[in-house]
């Protein structure tokens, strides 16, 4: 060893020290899976708010009423944002001496901002607005017309127009496109031309703006005042609560993902360094004899172990990067090609986290080089003080949490996770400890098994470090194959096939009972009917809503806008009270609310608060009794607040209802606007078809990055394996001289490394079981359950696995002549 | 090899030991007695030539075989003392009587250490001994099984005058007990004089009495 760390023959020299190649193969990996998901969710997370605003066309949307101000115009020029403007309305057209109701959208390049519109013409495919004189109809429009693309004359009110093209998909159909009537798109200046813009029509403009999120952001601000009453802001998170919980998970679940692969990595990286330690005390106590300061000892070690990191981290960013890339080269069609480059930051981002790593994981273990008595090169059984193995642990496992709540930025998932890793390293050590005093009369017996099994308690620190790093390394397998899956399919599993695709509203209460009989008699799966009113939150308390003293936009929207309150009798199977008690039937008759959570830590709604809406000029007040949560991406029927429906009786409330539509029964719409003229029909599918997707995409990225938990895990495993290497080479070579055939000795690795594999995955399917459902119920809202395969996979693949690499790990030895490992020293 | 050449370490090696003789191999450090040993008890295999051990061919065997020839009916002594640092001297000593399977190790064993001397220091682990009694602790493992040949790496080796003496007292001693044949490996003249032949290797090459 040269005590020169810039020396290239002291290098040449430590590199061929397994434990070091092993550190860095760890740090490595764990830069490796880091960054690539850092660089990967960085780069999925803003392709999926992109995705989101392709929902509105958008970045931003404002609708209202009267047409759009010019100085509004102005201002987004100045701001340099893009923009785009469209009206809607219902009108009547004519064509083949046919009229029919149509919903027209009247469009100017260059629309969409976000999102793509896809046309067929008779020359070929297009993604524009229609030019002045065109129109693009959509499939039933045509079909009910009998016209012919391309031929086919339309006159709507003052013009007349040709239809140019078949209208297969806009992006912003979804949420507020009423399907009572077939689409008709046709260009801005159109509209404006056909005489249909009088006062008395129920027209909806339009401002579109796209550009930058900071100039988004300054035009929203911009524009906060200067919007009159009936205009309405649209942008994803406002719009579609069930989006924002489908981009919500899909985040959780890839952060989740990374994070159990460094944490893997991580423990690769403790046992890496103390078997790097173990071989690296001779030449530390050849140096202290020879007069080298204890502290300069340290110094090189640390000098070596920092140039390590850096190299690795810089590798490990690199391949980081690649492997993103790799996963948007996979994953590439699924963002269209919107996904923006990678930033920055996640190279940063990476080599901060592969030095803490090494500083949590390595610094405590290494400490024990400068602590190495020189008499050592006298008595090479002189060991170097070190920590104990709990606080080595526990050291590691506060810097890695440390780590995650600076990394993910979720307190609950951060928390969860420190919670299930201490609870995992003292159910480790306890059953460490255990297993020792269990093993300890073995030391007795003399059979194969015992010779082996012996081992275990002859070693106990060693013994304690390889049951934690299996037994970690099994758990968070465990968490990932079994509990990933388990979740992901109970996550895909709430939007079912035939989950609600569209949703009927505006029923007023004398036409519940027709309406029934017609969903019953054509067997529409629905979700029975739900009483609402339009309500305005006025008071919480004593305290009188104010949208302008709420800090954050989403919090003041919510302040400013109308929602639907609902009323039942029973909480929808999708919610989850969080805190005080949905409504025993025997109080339904008390005033009372229920309140989704996200509104009320948005508003600073609390338990026990006061109410109070304007309902129609009437107010209504009653005390929050219970919060919940909604999983609004089941796209069933849900409120943000609910009461019990005696609360109802006095309200003007009308019913609404959600619906499964398939080919066969979605003439149904058409017959239920005849037979119920008030009544909306909103088609779903869109967003459908988007969170299912975002589902999908998000559980195809999580497989991705779990490859990476793979590559760790059996880091880990060979790592826990190597750790015992030395003294299991020397016990080898002993036995051997002393004649210890081939297949006793394998026999005793067998029962050695079968047993910690049997412990280790014992303990890691119950640990693995009780996180997977917690991780379920607390940071996914989804419902828990336990799953069998855990068990069987735990300890049978746990055991094999482990056995495997302890033989794997002796077979080599059992190769070497004894003598050579003897003179070894 | 060494730097691309081939280094003979042992050549032109000839020699016979009969049952139940004491044989010294006497050489300066470097002559390569070690490497002789272990090639004599079939811890290493030669490049050339043929071994044969109790009436067995060591070159013909495979490593196994070799170990299975060697358990319970040899013995051997180091200059390290080789003790597994993690048994306690029972342990250690109990360990060869437990890979031939014969009965009763520990009662063995303890008789033994007894009889070296250490039966105060059973239960104790390699590093709470000095040098000799580790080396003492090694003896007892060497004689557990009564083996039919011992082998002995610089016994005195790691060891002051005092306890060097004592551990080659034991040693002829247990061996009259015991009647083993005897191949021991030294640079101490006074030591090889003990035996009934001595043979002198140098630079690889051996000589006669």
């Amino acid at each position: 060893m040269s005590h020169n760390w810039w020396s290239i023959a002291g290098w040449r020299s430590a590199l061929r020290d397994p434990g070091l190649r092993l550190l860095i193969a760890a740090v490595l990996v764990a830069v490796a899976a880091l960054s690539s998901v850092a660089f990967f969710a960085d780069r999925v997370e803003r392709a999926l708010v992109l995705q989101g605003a392709a929902l509105l066309a958008a970045d931003l949307a404002i609708e209202q009423g009267d047409p759009i101000p010019g100085d509004w115009l102005d201002k987004a020029d100045a701001l340099g944002l893009q923009r785009a403007r469209s009206i809607a309305f219902p009108s009547v057209i004519i064509a083949n001496e046919r009229p029919l109701l149509v919903q027209v959208k009247a469009v100017e390049p260059p629309y969409p901002l976000r999102g793509r519109l896809r046309i067929e013409t008779p020359s070929g495919a297009a993604n524009a607005p229609p030019a002045a004189g065109a129109a693009w109809l959509e499939g039933r429009l045509r079909d009910r017309l009998g016209a012919v693309i391309g031929e086919t004359e339309v006159q709507l009110g003052e013009v007349t127009l040709r239809a140019a093209g078949l209208l297969i998909d806009e992006p912003d159909r979804g949420g507020n496109l009423f399907q009572l009537a077939p689409r008709l798109m046709i260009a801005y200046v159109d509209a404006q031309r056909s005489g249909l813009l009088g006062p008395a029509s129920r027209v909806r403009h339009r401002l579109m703006l796209a550009g930058a999120p900071r100039q988004v952001e300054a035009m929203r601000e911009w524009l906060g005042d200067r919007l009159p009453p009936g205009s309405r802001i649209a942008d994803v998170e406002n719009a579609r609560p069930e989006l924002r919980t489908a981009l919500e998970r899909a985040r959780r679940f890839l952060s989740l993902a990374a994070l159990c692969a460094s944490l893997l990595a991580g423990v690769a990286i403790l046992l890496a360094t103390r078997r790097y330690v173990d071989r690296a005390l001779d030449g530390a106590a050849v140096l202290r004899t020879l007069g080298m300061s204890s502290a300069a000892v340290l110094r090189w070690h640390l000098g070596q172990l920092l140039v390590v990191v850096i190299v690795a981290t810089a590798i490990g960013s690199l391949a980081g990067l690649i492997g993103q890339q790799v996963l948007v080269a996979v994953l590439g069609d699924w963002f269209g090609e919107a996904l923006p480059a990678p930033g920055a930051r996640p190279v940063l981002v990476g080599l901060l986290f592969g030095l803490s790593m090494a500083v949590g994981f390595a610094l405590p273990t290494l400490l024990r080089v400068g602590r190495v008595p020189p008499l050592r090169v006298l008595r090479r059984e002189l060991d170097a003080p070190g920590l104990a193995s709990w606080l080595v642990w526990l050291l590691a496992a506060a810097v890695f949490v440390a780590l995650m709540v600076w990394q993910v930025q979720d307190q609950r998932l951060a928390g969860g996770m420190a919670l299930a890793l201490v609870a995992a390293l003292v159910s480790m050590m306890l059953a460490g400890r255990l297993l020792l005093v269990v093993l300890a009369p073995l030391r007795r017996a003399g059979g194969t098994a015992a010779l082996g099994l012996a081992a275990l308690a002859r070693y106990p620190q060693l013994t304690l470090l390889q049951l934690s790093g299996f037994g970690l390394g099994i758990t968070l397998l465990l968490l990932l194959t079994v509990v990933r899956v388990d979740i992901i399919d109970t996550w895909q599993g709430s939007l079912p096939a035939q989950a609600p695709n569209h949703f009927l509203i505006n029923l007023q209460p004398e036409e519940r009972a027709a309406l029934a009989a017609m969903l019953h008699q054509r067997q529409v799966p629905n979700s029975g009917l739900h009483a609402t009113i339009r309500a305005r939150l006025v008071a919480i308390g004593d305290r009188r809503v104010d949208p302008e003293s709420y800090d954050d936009l989403r919090s003041r929207r919510l302040a400013a806008r109308e929602f639907n309150l609902g009323f039942g009798t029973d909480m929808q199977r999708d919610n989850r009270i969080q805190a005080g008690q949905w409504w025993p039937s025997g109080r339904a008759h008390e005033p009372q609310f229920s309140v989704e959570q996200g509104i009320a830590d948005s508003l600073g709604i609390r338990l026990g608060d006061t109410l109070t809406f304007d309902v129609a000029g009437q107010t209504v007040t009653a005390p929050v009794t219970s919060i919940r949560s909604v999983a609004w991406d089941s796209f069933n029927v849900n409120f943000f607040v609910v009461g019990p429906p005696a609360m109802a009786a006095e309200l003007p409330v009308t019913y609404l209802s959600s619906l499964y539509l398939d080919r066969a029964t979605e003439g149904l719409t058409l017959d239920l606007v005849k037979a119920f003229p008030a009544v909306s029909v909103i088609d779903v599918r869109p967003i459908l078809s988007q969170v299912r997707d975002i589902m999908d995409r998000g559980a195809l990225a999580v497989e991705m990055v779990f490859l990476f938990t793979l590559i760790a895990a059996a880091l880990v495993t060979v790592a826990a394996a190597q750790v015992s290497r030395d003294e299991r080479a020397r016990e080898v070579a002993v036995m051997r001289t002393l004649g210890a055939s081939r297949r006793r000795l394998l026999g005793g690795v067998v029962a050695e490394f079968g047993l910690l594999g049997l412990i280790g995955g014992l303990l890691a399917a119950v640990l693995a079981s009780v996180s997977g459902y917690f991780i379920a119920v607390e940071l996914f809202d989804l419902p828990g359950r336990f799953s069998p395969a855990i068990w069987g996979l735990g300890i049978g693949g746990g055991t094999l696995v482990v056995t495997l690499v302890g033989w794997l790990a002796t077979r080599r030895l059992l190769g070497l002549p004894p003598v050579r490992v003897l003179n070894s020293g | 090899m060494a730097d691309g050449r081939i280094l003979d370490i042992l050549s032109a090696i000839d020699m016979q030991v009969n049952a139940g003789e004491a044989v010294a191999i006497l050489g300066p450090s470097g002559s390569g007695k070690s490497t002789l040993l272990g090639l004599l008890a079939g811890l290493d295999q030669p490049s050339h030539g043929r071994v044969s051990l109790l009436g067995h061919e060591l070159t013909e065997m495979d490593e196994d075989e070799r170990a299975a020839l060697r358990a319970g009916r040899v013995g051997f002594v180091f200059q390290s003392f080789q003790l597994l640092p993690g048994m306690t001297a029972l342990e250690n000593v109990a360990l060869p009587l437990q890979i031939g399977r014969k009965g009763a190790a520990r009662a063995q064993a303890e008789t033994l250490l007894r009889e070296v001397g250490l039966g105060e220091r059973l239960s104790h682990l390699p590093l709470q001994l000095s040098g000799g009694e580790q080396q003492r602790v090694a003896l007892a493992r060497a004689f557990a099984g009564d083996p039919q040949v011992l082998f002995a790496d610089e016994p005195t080796g790691n060891l002051d005058a005092a306890s060097g003496q004592r551990v080659i007292d034991l040693l002829f001693g247990l061996r009259d007990r015991v009647g083993s044949t005897l191949l021991l490996v030294t640079h101490d003249q006074e030591l090889a004089s003990r035996c009934d032949r001595i043979l002198r290797l140098d630079a690889g090459r051996l000589s006669g009495p």
